[in-house]
């Protein structure tokens, strides 16, 4: 028998919707599972499923049936959601000196064949101030009693690809310079593409960025990868005008925003954090400093 | 769609089987359920689970019958009409499988008569026409042991035989000291015959509690059956005279009998239906491993029942089967427990589920046990009752139950407390806590639970 106790018509219910109940417990910290923790601490809306539909009768419909991949990161989605209770701060960073620098080390990139994405730079900054917001390089215990401090800054990068997201991690970013973690980025970004991420290249990271600045958007809110604290999304770059004191100049500035778990992050706290950020990427000299 | 193609096809109509096609039907599919018998019901219902229960329940009146002398009524010696007592069982039998037919039709399940073989991954022979599948599930059951270097006699039975109810031999022996052979020995016993059970390991039910066994091994002794334990049968000799069966170990020497009824157990039938042509492994055992899903090795083809190996019994047959047809229609079903209970319909009954402490002590599992004796028990005294014990294996830590074997009247019905409150993770505390009725045997289970929290006033 499990050492995890649940009643049968909660072992059938958290089957059907994808739910591991040994890691649910863990998760928890706790043995014993309730109808109403698979809801995530809401009361079952009674037995009905909102999924329980018969489109057809609304017009034609086909089937794509979820792989089994795409099954278990929806399992995890929903757990994370659940679990976790998330708030998303927001904020925008001016990019200029960035910009600027990368412009300036074009020649370079095509020599070295490598490309110095404004994302090298994001992961760099996060890195830093990591280091000097240790309670976000952290992780809650399982009993949720202890916070466990990382000594370490591995940064998970999400990752989307044809068979669905992944999140593979550049390891000790704090220690290595752009163009090794820009390089570290590519190469684990294109083996996704092709599923060639082993296991023990990803987890473990001190926290996640989801980057859609190439692709669009002014702002989102990212669902945090577990057992990390919090999740930066990026979206895309925005030239604005900004008032110098006597006249508008247009600046790019890039959106962020910071989902993070309100356990264990306040909010004032993830306001300091990002005014950091923001700052190191408006000054970029300053990660050195 | 061609005639013979089926959607879902079930092959065997036991417990397993037409559970399995009903689900299924319930669920939408088109399903033909295939059996060679001309009625439904498998092993469970022609040959099993239910003419052995009439036969048990004639035998507990006969002895309740005798008994009551001591009460001061006087029935005086049951006289017994052999016919009566079979048209009776087969009535049973015939009334309940009548009415899965009708079960059957209801559901517009297709019932085919023949006996299938695969002759490729998604197609059969039945009975030497050919048909098509999408998704088969097997459910072709068990059949008893036959021992080999035995003579070809009529006067030994396996179990199908003993429930034809041919004759009450003088002598009877039993070979093998399992579930079956106990209920053939409790009805023959009963009805007249004397009977000697022979069984290989060092205690009959093995894998039963020892202390719950030993009350049922002292019932059966001085109702008059003879047992040997830790006793091989070397040979059996028949000439026209009698039987007579050579035996070694504990008990070493020839035992005369006019009938001998073979219960060693019983062998799944999964090497008799061509299944590698399907791609589906049978082992050595005729067993097919399936997971708990039901699936086999091939995706479209599932296994349920007594040819998935042990336990051999019908309810989890049944669960296996509403398992299957829910997977093969796109659920999430699973078979994920281990609690399959278990009763010998003795007199007295043995019933057990989860862990026996042997088990436990294996597995390296921290565990107590804590009991009470039926000997203190109003009700069981009152209703007539000899000895008796419920006993529960529990987790000292959490006081979660995690196991429990009662001997005496009725243990099979009132085990289902137990197993509830194991799937529902219920302590101690939990069953002590919950009013049980007085008198009734059912609070021997809060007392055994009370007696480990020190609550008990009752003994
Ligand atoms: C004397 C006796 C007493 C028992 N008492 C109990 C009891 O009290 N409680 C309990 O739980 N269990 C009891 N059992 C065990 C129980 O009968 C079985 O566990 C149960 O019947 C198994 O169900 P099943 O669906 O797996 O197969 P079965 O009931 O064995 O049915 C299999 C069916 O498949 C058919 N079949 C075989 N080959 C083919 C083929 N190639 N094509 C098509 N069909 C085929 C057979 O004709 C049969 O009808 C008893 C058994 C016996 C013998």
């Amino acid at each position: 028998m499990s050492d995890v106790v649940a009643s049968p018509s909660v072992r059938a219910r958290a089957r059907e919707t994808g739910i591991d109940l040994e890691r649910l417990a863990r998760d928890l910290g706790r043995q014993t599972i309730t109808r109403e923790d698979l809801d995530g601490g809401k009361a079952a809306a009674g037995a009905t499923s909102y999924w329980d539909v018969d489109h057809a009768q609304y017009g034609p419909v086909t089937e794509q049936p979820m792989s089994r991949f795409a099954q278990v990161a929806a399992a995890n989605m929903a757990a994370a959601q659940a679990l976790i209770p998330a708030v998303t701060h927001h904020d925008r960073a001016d990019v200029s000196a960035v910009e600027a620098f990368r412009t300036s080390l074009k020649a370079e990139a095509q020599a070295r064949a490598t490309k110095l994405t404004a994302l090298a730079f994001h992961v760099k900054a996060l890195a830093r101030c990591l280091r000097d917001f240790p309670t976000f390089n952290a992780s809650l215990s399982a009993d949720g009693k202890t916070l466990i401090l990382k000594r370490f800054v591995h940064i998970g990068i999400a990752v989307d690809t044809a068979h669905g997201l992944m999140v593979p991690v550049v390891r000790d970013v704090d220690r290595k310079g752009l163009w090794q973690i820009a390089a570290d980025i590519a190469d684990l970004a294109a083996r996704a593409q092709e599923r060639k991420v082993r296991g023990e290249e990803m987890g473990g990271a001190s926290m996640t960025i989801s980057n859609l600045g190439a692709i669009g958007g002014t702002g989102f809110s990212p669902i945090i990868n577990p057992p990390e604290l919090a999740i930066l999304g990026i979206s895309r770059t925005e030239t604005m005008p900004v008032w110098d004191g006597e006249t508008f100049v247009p600046k790019p500035h890039v959106p962020l925003d910071l989902s993070y778990d309100h356990r264990v992050i306040n909010g004032a706290d993830a306001a300091r954090f990002m005014t950091h950020y923001a700052s190191l990427l408006a000054d970029p000299r300053r990660i050195l400093v | 769609m061609s005639d013979r193609h089926a959607e879902l096809v079930v092959l065997g109509a036991g417990p397993g089987g037409y559970a399995c096609a009903f689900r299924a039907a319930d669920l939408g599919r088109t399903v033909v359920l295939v059996d060679p018998r001309p009625t439904l019901g498998g092993v469970c219902l022609n040959e099993g689970c239910i003419p052995s229960k009439a036969l048990l329940h004639a035998a507990e009146v006969i002895r309740d019958a005798r008994e009551i002398g001591d009460w001061g009524v006087a029935l005086g010696e049951p006289r017994i009409d052999l016919a009566g007592l079979r048209d009776r069982k087969d009535g049973i039998v015939g009334q309940l499988t009548g009415g899965l037919t009708g079960l059957a039709r209801r559901r517009k399940v297709r019932v085919v008569r023949g006996t299938a073989r695969f002759t490729g991954p998604d197609s059969l022979d039945i009975d030497g026409v050919a048909w098509t599948f999408d998704q088969a599930v097997i459910a072709v059951g068990s059949a008893p042991i036959a021992l080999p270097g035995w003579p070809e006699d009529e006067r030994i039975w396996d179990s199908t035989a003993a429930l034809e109810l041919r004759a009450v031999p003088k002598r009877l022996t039993i070979v093998g000291g399992g579930i079956i052979g106990l209920e053939m020995a409790t009805v023959y016993s009963a009805l007249g015959s004397k009977t000697t059970v022979i069984e290989l390991s060092d205690q009959i039910v093995p894998g039963a509690d020892p202390e719950a066994v030993g009350i049922l091994h002292a019932a059966l002794v001085e109702e008059g059956i003879e047992i040997h334990t830790s006793t091989r049968v070397a040979g059996v000799k028949a000439v026209r005279a009698g039987l007579t069966l050579t035996c070694e170990g504990a008990f070493a020497g020839d035992i005369k009998a006019d009938a001998i009824i073979r219960a060693v157990g019983r062998r799944a039938n999964g090497g008799l239906l061509n299944a590698e042509a399907a791609g589906v492994a049978v082992d050595d055992r005729g067993e097919i491993r399936v997971d708990a899903q039901c699936r086999t090795g091939q995706p479209h083809i599932f296994a349920i029942g007594d040819v998935t190996g042990g336990p051999m019994l019908a309810h989890r047959a049944t669960h296996q089967g509403h398992v299957a047809a829910e997977v093969a229609s796109g659920h999430a079903a699973a078979l994920d427990t281990v609690l399959i209970p278990a009763v010998a319909y003795t007199r007295p009954q043995l019933a057990w589920a989860g862990l026996t402490v042997a088990q436990a002590k294996e597995a390296g599992i921290a565990h107590k046990t804590t009991s009470f004796p039926w000997a203190a028990s109003g009700r069981n005294l009152s209703s007539g009752g000899g000895d008796g014990l419920t006993k529960l294996v529990y987790c000292p830590d959490t006081r979660r139950v995690l196991g429990a074997s009662l001997v005496g009247a009725n243990a099979g019905e009132l085990l289902a407390e137990a197993v509830l409150a194991m799937e529902m993770g219920a302590t101690l505390d939990d069953i002590a806590l919950t009013v049980h009725a007085h008198p009734t045997l059912s609070e021997t289970i809060a007392f055994a639970a009370e007696r480990a929290l020190g609550t008990l006033t009752d003994l």
